[in-house]
């Protein structure tokens, strides 16, 4: 007898065990930062991140049932907008920001360029109701939605209630994103210490450390603050980024810093898509950096690399890409929600 | 079988103290133009500015409402937080369950909504965004909405122009919510009057007619229109 509830009992401790490491669907990086996101908040389940990705692939969320959030955010270029410079929406109509990459979102305080939207549960409103973005009212989605047969069965499977609101769409919206996670380049296992830089990434890596990284920060590579990098303002667009939001001076031309991870797919750069290449960016940096009163300290100084210098450069910011992240099954199109198998 | 009865026992007497302890106070909030109750289709209405006006839209937030005795805080409303839509006549009024014995002259609210509850990402309830009191193209909750037309001389030539008024913000110095604190005696209701026609007159349409963002106007805007709420009780 008291044999068995000594095995009993071990079993019971592996079982839970197992279904712990099972039932985690955010696992954040070893040696990261702590996540700024409240999942106490939103708890992830497999069956919201599920609701939330069909949402993110549906162009039911836009007033013309023809733009998704997938749209201007694709899986294969890091979620931005392929090689466009201004994100295109409902109609054809040009907005006026490049779509930022998409990936460790939990750790974000403040979203968009300008970190106009606040959490990441309200950033969705954003695009939908924009007249040149997806041009609709979340009140008309959350209508849709309801209308739905097919999410009718994802929202009762999320919520146990069959009926969207606003709060659960966002929510599930939020959940998805939070599962966006790129944390595999041969950066990262260069770091765990499982593979190595070739000498020109490393040679690249130390130019990185000593010019770029008080912004791009390791190992999100963004300080997730707002920056001036010395880009001339475009006189047609007009973009003052924070200060549109604080009105303080001290913010004109500051931008929120974009994460590096990814870079060599994310193109165009800058919030407005101004350049194609890698090398544009880099002379940038090093001839083109216009010295206005609120550009960030650490690019008073002139950053000076020898061509030798920016094609290492560039080898380093290569070894940020994570394939496995832009070509992973659960981040891409829900062919088996939106078309699923007949039964037989 | 006895511990079951005994339980039984227990729940119903609780209950009953329960239901003794607890008495409703039903607060109601009055949206009238010069003094009689609003009507959102009216087109008649006169201000001592222009000509005529109608109001199409009031709504506002009341947040963290609580009741005092002289300074001190006696009850406290948990998850305060209420949507008032001159349009929908359920939401004016919401009943507050008090304990009987609580004594209390005043009663304290928020116009608006906190800021850290606007930063606290996407909610339910009166608090869903698709209530249309969420502003999308930036965070942060519109705090009171009033919207309308008015027909206006404009060098002589009548015009007619729709006002909007937006206010809200969560971040200083554009904050704009307001604390409201009012005298009341304990009855079973208390009515406050939000009168239009007064918010209009420290408005100049002529000047201003609409306030969509966070700015210093709504600010002040907002302390003008905290003044305005007032007490009825028979
Ligand atoms: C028409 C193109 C377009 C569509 C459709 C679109 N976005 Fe975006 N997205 C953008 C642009 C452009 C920005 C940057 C805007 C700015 O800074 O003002 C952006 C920014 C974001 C950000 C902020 C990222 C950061 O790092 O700050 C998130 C998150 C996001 N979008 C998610 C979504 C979601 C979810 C949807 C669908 C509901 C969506 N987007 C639909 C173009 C689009
Ligand atoms: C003072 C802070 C700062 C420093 C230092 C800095 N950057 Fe940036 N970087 C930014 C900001 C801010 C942006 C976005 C600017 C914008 O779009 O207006 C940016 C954008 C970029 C982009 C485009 C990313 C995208 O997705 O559009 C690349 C690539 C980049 N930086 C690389 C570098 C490299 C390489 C260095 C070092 C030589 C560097 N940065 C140094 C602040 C900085």
């Amino acid at each position: 007898m008291k044999k068995f509830a000594i095995v009993f009992g071990v079993f019971c401790l592996m079982l839970s065990a197992f279904t712990t490491l099972k039932d985690q669907i955010f696992v954040a990086p070893k040696n990261w930062p702590k996540p700024v996101y409240d999942f106490a908040k939103n708890p992830l389940t497999k069956e919201k991140v599920e609701l939330g990705r069909a949402l993110f692939y549906d162009p039911l969320l836009s007033g013309t049932n023809t733009i998704s959030c997938a749209s201007c955010h694709s899986q294969f270029t890091a979620f931005t907008h392929v090689d466009h410079a201004l994100s295109h929406g409902v109609e054809d109509r040009i907005g006026t920001r490049n779509s930022p990459a998409l990936m460790n979102l939990a750790w974000h305080k403040l979203f968009m360029w300008d970190g106009a939207i606040n959490h990441l549960d309200v950033q969705a409103l954003a695009p939908v109701s924009h007249p040149d973005e997806m041009g609709e009212k979340i009140e008309n989605v959350v209508l849709k939605l309801q209308q739905s047969k097919i999410y009718r069965k994802l929202f009762y499977e999320a919520f146990a209630d069959s009926a969207a609101t606003g709060e659960r769409t966002l929510k599930a919206i939020s959940q998805f994103m939070l599962t966006l996670i790129s944390a595999e380049s041969k950066y990262d296992s260069v770091m765990r210490k499982q593979s190595q830089f070739t000498t020109q990434e490393k040679n690249g890596y130390n130019i990185f450390q000593k010019n770029c990284s008080s912004c791009h920060k390791e190992p999100l590579f963004t300080n997730l603050a707002f920056e001036n990098n010395g880009l001339p303002p475009d006189t047609k667009l007009k973009d003052i980024g924070r200060m549109k939001i604080s009105k303080n001076p001290a913010d004109s031309l500051r931008f929120k810093v974009p994460t590096l991870r990814n870079i060599e797919f994310s193109y165009p750069y800058m919030h407005d898509g101004r350049f194609k290449k890698l090398s544009e960016v880099i002379n940038h940096y090093t001839s083109g950096i216009q010295h206005n009163k609120t550009l960030s300290k650490p690019l008073e100084k002139a950053i000076i690399l020898t061509s030798n210098e920016k094609v290492d450069l560039v080898a380093f910011l290569l070894t940020l890409t994570d394939k496995k992240f832009l070509f992973d099954q659960r981040f891409s199109y829900p062919k088996e929600i939106f078309f699923p198998k007949p039964k037989d | 079988m006895k511990f079951i009865i005994t339980l039984i026992l227990l729940f119903i007497t609780g209950n009953l103290l329960f239901s003794q302890s607890a008495k409703k106070l039903q607060l109601t909030f009055n949206p009238t133009f010069n003094n009689s109750a609003l009507n959102l289709s009216d087109s008649s209405y006169t201000s001592n500015r222009s000509d005529s006006l109608q109001i199409e839209t009031l709504k506002f937030y009341i947040s963290e409402i609580e009741l005092l005795n002289d300074n001190k805080v006696v009850w406290k409303e948990e998850n305060s937080f209420h949507l008032i839509d001159a349009a929908e006549k359920k939401t004016l009024s919401n009943f507050l369950n008090l304990p009987t014995e609580l004594i209390y002259n005043k009663i304290k609210f928020n116009l608006g909504i906190d800021s850290v509850t606007n930063v606290a990402g996407a909610m339910g309830g009166d608090l869903d965004p698709t209530k249309g009191m969420y502003w999308t193209w930036q965070s942060g909750y519109v705090n009171f909405k009033l919207e309308g037309n008015s027909l206006q001389n404009a060098d002589g030539i009548k015009e007619k122009k729709s006002f909007q008024f937006h206010l809200g913000g969560y971040m200083k110095p554009f904050y704009p919510l307001q604390t409201i604190t009012l005298n009341v005696t304990e009855k079973d209701s208390i009515k406050i009057n939000l009168d239009a026609e007064k918010i209009i007159s420290v408005i100049d349409l002529q000047k201003q007619h609409h306030i969509m963002s966070p700015c210093k106007e709504a600010v002040m805007l907002s302390e003008k229109i905290a003044k305005i709420f007032s007490v009825q009780q028979p």
